[in-house]
């Protein structure tokens, strides 16, 4: 069997599709860990005999577009092929090998039919607990935890016990990292069972010519979208707040005919400091951001990312060398988008967004619960205000280029001793525009405890703010208060009972020129309030 | 139908393009339908139209009528055309845009456009008051009642004609609500007001809010509406006595039901899990995938042990169709009915890929398929199923409505054979293959949500498009046996007759399992069973007969999602925590395979009192004559090809009269294939049964 119809391609391809979710959906019920149930921190995927990712669970976040297949190509440089058995899984937290950093497992079974190598399933999960003591101020990956070194954790059906107590010894919680491992076990099995069965029913003997179909397909796409781009070479780049000093992020964007070749050339060195971006996370996302400029329409695949190629300076700051603390990696990593959509707004201003209000802010509060007496560790999740679009306004605090939503406040109180006070959209903090930015958001939390409190934080986007696109002005920058005092946006520091801490996230860049604003679209939010009449006057000139 | 007994039961369905209406005769168990058109403009007059006509058709007199069960989209429909009042919002100092900022999640990953949805009440109406409830239910500020005063001014100044009042943590202690909405109350006599913790007291401030400002924005115009419908009825000697059906499954009379629109969000559709498992019982089945596939979706819900799966949450009004997150959230207690599809209006297409996409573009009845020559010129799945020989053109909607098989084939041709490389016959067969797989796909996903293996469920259709694409979808699924009903077009009307009256309540209280004092729960059991049993003996409802039965929803610490564990009363009056861990152990281990060594917790009790289940045994009116009426072409993917396959009359096929596939069986509302290798069967109920391996 050679050709497939194109509706044989089509119904296997929702099948697999179906089954990865199928899968990941059996996973989210059953893990122990919040972000991948919460943020679905976590991907399942299908891989051929060759090595290709032809499926992935389409609901996770956007860390792991096109790592899986660079991570079996490294355990398969240990683990050759021909010396996988039936009952194996393999296994590597390594961040250069996997997706960036230590807290994401990858584990990657083969799978056979008659004897005969099928291909692979695989997934990555977060974990919380790796180990170590990752911290602002960590210098190397060592400080960050454990590394798992490519291994077979479970060989020929049988767990490695010298594996497993390593793994044991070296984290605070277990339970919950070692529960997630072995739950992907069973995952994995209900996947060869009816990945298995699907093939049987499909009338297939293996993924091989299904998956050389629709890798061209994908790819096919992708090139059409390309090529409707003019061919050229466009320059774009931007500069984070850094810790001592700021970080320049250089992007080129060269477009010839189907392809497209990010290059980070220019951009900084590696830092001593937890935030460089390993390649597969750098690439992760540039790839993210062009599939969603481009082509957002059809599943991803190995076959989507062949027209793209993305390189970067080795020993620079988004393909640093070993070993280069990464724990924040999404502080350089989520830059990539806004860099390539400044370098594309230029030939492709209906394809993409302002600067949102991100690298996504969090906040870790420590400190010891009423009453008990015993300690908690609490993250708080808050997203800044989404980039204007070409054809309208951003919305107000949407999560991007991650995907993280917010706890219900509610819940949150009865997990720390903190009160919110308020969690408010700010007027005027969304960059004026044709389609105005949107709105960043303002938290208050009050320590209630009659012990101190510690909040860390690594916030981007203070000193330099979401930047506007083709006109439009960017949005505000982030603030940062204890009791209304300005504290470094990235740093650890104890407030006493009573005390207030306030975070104020980004607010998205505007897009177009502000003069060409519908004065209809300005009054509306004179009524909102999410625009003050002085804001309107100053920079649509806009007299109320 | 005899007119000497007074204890007629109808229900009623307002549907997008007919008004349906069934009357029961429970003497004799005998079944009347009628379809009238739906009057968008007062959607009473349908109502009433539809009863004089089923009246007039049998002969029947209004006092012959005993109680008239309604349920209807007008809820659903205002909110997704915004169709409400002019509402306020009266929330927590600092909380106004919580509604605004909702969970700050993207619905599609890929999509930079994404439309999110807009909150029914604009900022300039969300109000802010200084108030606080801490997390464990002490008053820390109480609002301060000149200030509230003051709102009441605003709130007249700013024109509103209903307000709902959320304030933090009021799940847990309703005392600030309480005293604003008293206060509010006293000032604006004329203003409806909903407070979140009567609407529905769980924690989650946004899904919260979301809920009572849709029971506020929807209040106003569900009330005229009942009130009128109520008088109506009154002056045409009709019984008063109305009940409307929820969004559980449950029914309650209208004075009730005004108080808490909301809850009927969906009750069309729950009517019709209602009739499956009806219907179910009939063939003796009591784990049912319910398949309702109609003009512009398909929908499915698992029964279980003869019970429709609920689920407290549900979304409406999704700005992008099937994308969960899209929509408004709602907190209610629903039947667990979610859209797996495309309908048979939905429109196909080449997609990027080269490859069949179908939906969620929808020619809907208006210009409708292109076979119904009404002007709609692409192609789609009843298009499909005509080409494949699924449908007739002569025979469809009993041969009311004449189907133009070369507009089908042309417009199959234009947009996807030709394109494709692929024969017209091939094209459809795409269609419908990719309509069906990826509904087996979204339903086998659904199954595992709730814990459960598609394949243990026999697959039941109902809808216009059900019966035609059911055989093939339960293949795709490991699914070995279907039923269709009779009046399977009537299924949702049919559907509140069967349901029973009853209430259902939800208390969330999160605490481990370890720490929980079961004597508290028993005595907020014994409160929510005299309120619950109230309302059902003001429905006529003999005490006596009503039941109460009581879950809790329960964890292991640390996770996210919880489990749903019937506790037996005597269980909580023993106290007995250890059982109520084995109960939810033994659970978990059902749906997971296994269970951890970690300590449990407690989310939230859900307590239900209901009346008894109206037992219902419709009898199949057969029409006299042999059942086999010809013979026609039809593709089946079994063999590859077409087949020339029997045609029945299912009104004339007898029971225990096996027919082996290929067959085809006409009914006026719809057409059931039986693939080869597949066996067909009636009972004397009507249903027909289809065995898949035969």
């Amino acid at each position: 069997m050679n050709q497939l119809s194109p509706v044989k391609v089509g119904v296997v391809w929702e099948r697999l599709n179906g089954l990865m979710d199928q899968v990941a959906e059996t996973c989210v019920r059953t893990s122990f860990s919040a972000v991948v149930r919460e943020n679905y921190d976590f991907a399942i995927g299908l891989l051929d005999a060759r090595g290709r990712q032809i499926a992935q669970s389409r609901r996770s976040v956007p860390s792991f577009i096109g790592t899986m297949s660079r991570t079996l190509t490294a355990m398969l440089e240990k683990f050759p092929v021909d010396t996988l058995q039936p009952g194996d899984v393999l296994i590597t937290n390594d961040g250069w090998l996997g997706t960036g950093h230590l807290n994401d497992i990858t584990m990657i079974k083969p799978l056979f039919r008659d004897g005969r190598h099928l291909g692979y399933v695989g997934s990555i999960f977060h974990t919380v607990d790796i180990g170590g003591a990752p911290s602002p101020s960590a210098k190397d990956s060592y400080e960050e935890g454990l590394t798992i070194p490519v291994a077979k954790i479970v060989s020929e059906g049988a767990e490695n016990p010298l594996l497993i107590d390593f793994i044991e010894a070296n984290l605070r919680e277990p339970e919950e990292t070692l529960g997630d491992i072995r739950s992907q076990f069973a995952a994995y099995h209900r996947c060869s069972e009816r990945l298995l069965r699907l093939l049987d029913e499909e009338d297939l003997d293996d993924l091989e010519a299904f998956s050389d179909d629709v890798l061209d397909r994908s790819e096919a796409s992708l090139r059409r979208a390309i090529e409707a781009i003019p061919d050229g070479v466009y320059a774009g780049g931007l500069t984070a707040d850094g810790f001592e000093h700021p970080l320049e992020i250089r992007c080129s964007l060269t477009v010839r005919g189907s392809e497209i070749v990010v290059d980070y050339a220019g951009t900084a060195e590696q830092i001593e400091r937890p935030v460089n971006s390993p390649m597969t996370f750098t690439k992760a996302y540039s790839c993210y951001a062009i599939k969603c400029a481009l082509d957002p329409g059809t599943p991803i695949n190995d076959g989507t990312f062949r027209p793209i190629r993305v390189t970067a300076p080795e020993g620079s700051l988004v393909n640093p060398r070993r070993p280069a603390p990464v724990w924040g990696r999404h502080l350089s990593g989520h830059y990539m988008p806004p860099a390539i959509y400044g370098a594309l707004s230029k030939v492709a201003p209906d394809k993409v967004i302002a600067d949102c209000g991100s690298p996504l802010w969090n906040v870790y509060f420590k400190g010891r619960r009423e009453g008990t007496g015993r300690p908690f560790v609490k993250m708080f999740f808050m997203n800044g205000g989404h980039g204007a679009r070409p054809n309208q306004d951003g919305p107000g605090c949407l999560s991007f280029p991650s995907n993280v939503s917010n706890q219900a406040i509610e819940q949150f109180e009865n997990q720390a001793p903190l009160l919110v006070e308020e969690k408010a959209l700010v007027p005027d903090t969304g960059g004026a525009g044709r389609f105005r930015g949107g709105n960043a958001q303002r938290l208050t939390f009050r320590n209630v405890a009659q012990t101190p409190v510690v909040v860390t934080i690594r916030h981007e986007r203070v000193d330099n703010p979401p930047r506007g696109l083709l006109g439009g002005e960017p949005g505000s920058g982030g603030l940062d208060l204890v009791n209304g005092e300005p504290i470094p946006s990235k740093s650890q520091t104890q407030i006493q009972p009573d005390d207030a801490v306030t975070f104020q996230t980004p607010g998205g860049g505007g897009m177009g020129p502000p003069g060409e604003r519908d004065p209809e679209a300005i009054r509306a939010d004179l009524t909102s309030g999410l625009v003050t009449p002085e804001h309107a006057k100053l920079h649509y000139g806009y007299d109320v | 139908m005899s007119t000497d007994t007074d204890s007629f039961r109808i229900g009623v369905d307002i549907g997008g393009t007919f008004t349906d209406v069934v009357m029961l005769d429970p003497a004799t168990g005998r079944l009347a339908n009628e379809k009238v058109l739906t009057t968008p403009d007062d959607p009473a007059e349908g109502v009433l139209n539809g009863v004089a006509r089923i009246l007039e058709a049998h002969s029947a007199t209004p006092e012959a009528v005993q109680t008239i069960i309604h349920g209807t989209t007008l809820v659903a429909n205002a909110l997704i055309e915004r169709k409400g009042v002019r509402t306020a919002l009266v929330t927590t100092k600092g909380f106004r845009d919580v509604l605004e900022i909702g969970r700050e999640l993207r619905y599609s990953i890929y999509d930079l456009f994404i439309d999110m949805p807009v909150p029914l009440v604009p900022r300039d109406l969300r109000f802010e008051i200084d108030e606080r409830m801490t997390a464990g239910g002490q008053v820390l500020r109480a609002p301060e009642p000149d200030r509230v005063r003051r709102l009441a001014a605003d709130l007249r100044a700013a024109a509103v004609e209903a307000v709902a009042i959320v304030f933090l943590h009021s799940f847990r202690n309703d005392a600030n609500e309480r005293l604003v909405k008293e206060i509010l109350a006293e000032e604006l006599p004329d203003m409806t007001i909903c407070t979140s913790f009567e609407v529905m007291p769980q924690i989650g401030e946004y899904e919260r809010t979301s809920t009572a400002v849709a029971n506020a924005f929807v209040q106003p115009i569900f009330r005229g509406y009942v009130q009128r419908l109520v008088q109506e009825l009154g002056r045409r000697g009709l019984p008063d006595d109305l009940y409307l059906m929820l969004a559980d499954g449950g029914t309650v009379r209208h004075e009730t039901a005004v108080q808490y629109p909301i809850r009927l969000v969906q009750s069309g559709p729950a009517g019709g899990a209602q009739a499956a498992s009806v219907f179910g019982r009939l063939a003796a089945e009591q784990n049912l995938l319910c398949f309702d596939m109609g003009g512009t979706t398909a929908k499915a819900c698992l029964i279980h042990d003869g019970e429709p799966l609920k689920t407290d949450s549900f979304e409406v009004a999704r700005v992008f169709r099937f994308a969960k997150g899209s929509g408004l959230p709602l907190q209610v207690p629903v039947i667990d009915m979610i859209e797996i599809g495309a309908g048979g209006g939905s429109i196909a297409q080449v997609d990027k890929l080269g490859l069949v996409q179908v939906g969620p573009e929808s020619a809907s009845s208006k210009p409708g398929p292109a076979c119904y020559g009404l002007g709609g010129a692409r192609p789609t799945v009843t298009d499909a199923d005509l080409v494949l020989g699924y449908l007739d053109a002569a025979s469809f909607l009993g041969g009311d409505m004449a189907l133009d098989k070369r507009a089908a084939e042309a417009a199959i041709r234009r947009d996807l054979a030709e394109p494709l490389g692929l024969s017209v016959v091939d094209a459809a067969w795409g269609i419908y293959e990719t309509v069906n797989e990826s509904m087996a796909q979204a339903a086998t996903i659904h199954a595992l949500e709730s814990g459960r293996k598609v394949q243990d469920f026999v697959l039941i259709a109902i809808g216009g498009a059900g019966p035609v694409h059911a055989t093939n979808l339960a293949r795709r699924m490991g699914v070995r046996r279907v039923i269709c009903p009779l009046g399977a077009g009537v299924a949702s009307a049919f559907g509140f007759l069967a349901s029973p009256t009853s209430f259902e309540f939800v208390r969330a209280a999160i605490e481990p399992l370890a720490e929980l004092d079961p004597g508290r729960i028993e005595t907020m059991v014994a409160e929510l069973e005299r309120e619950g049993l109230g309302l059902v003996k003001s429905a006529g409802v003999s005490p006596e007969t009503a039941a109460t039965s009581v879950s809790v929803l329960m964890r292991y610490s640390g996770q996210g999602y919880q489990v749903e564990v019937a506790v037996p009363r005597e269980v909580l009056a023993a106290g007995d925590k250890d059982e109520i861990g084995r109960l939810f152990d033994a659970r978990y281990r059902a749906l997971f395979g296994r269970t951890e060594r970690m300590a449990a917790e407690i989310m939230s009790w859900r307590v239900v009192v209901a009346g008894p289940k109206p037992v219902l045994e419709p009898q199949a009116a057969l029409r006299e004559g042999t059942a086999l009426t010809g013979e026609r072409p039809v593709f089946f993917g079994e063999t590859g090809g077409f087949v020339d396959t029997p045609v029945y009359d299912r009104y004339r096929v007898r029971p225990d009269e096996r027919i082996h596939g290929p067959a085809v069986f006409e009914e006026r509302e719809s057409t059931i294939i039986v693939p080869p290798d597949a066996a067909a069967e009636a009972d004397p109920h009507g249903n027909l049964i289809i065995d898949l391996e035969a």
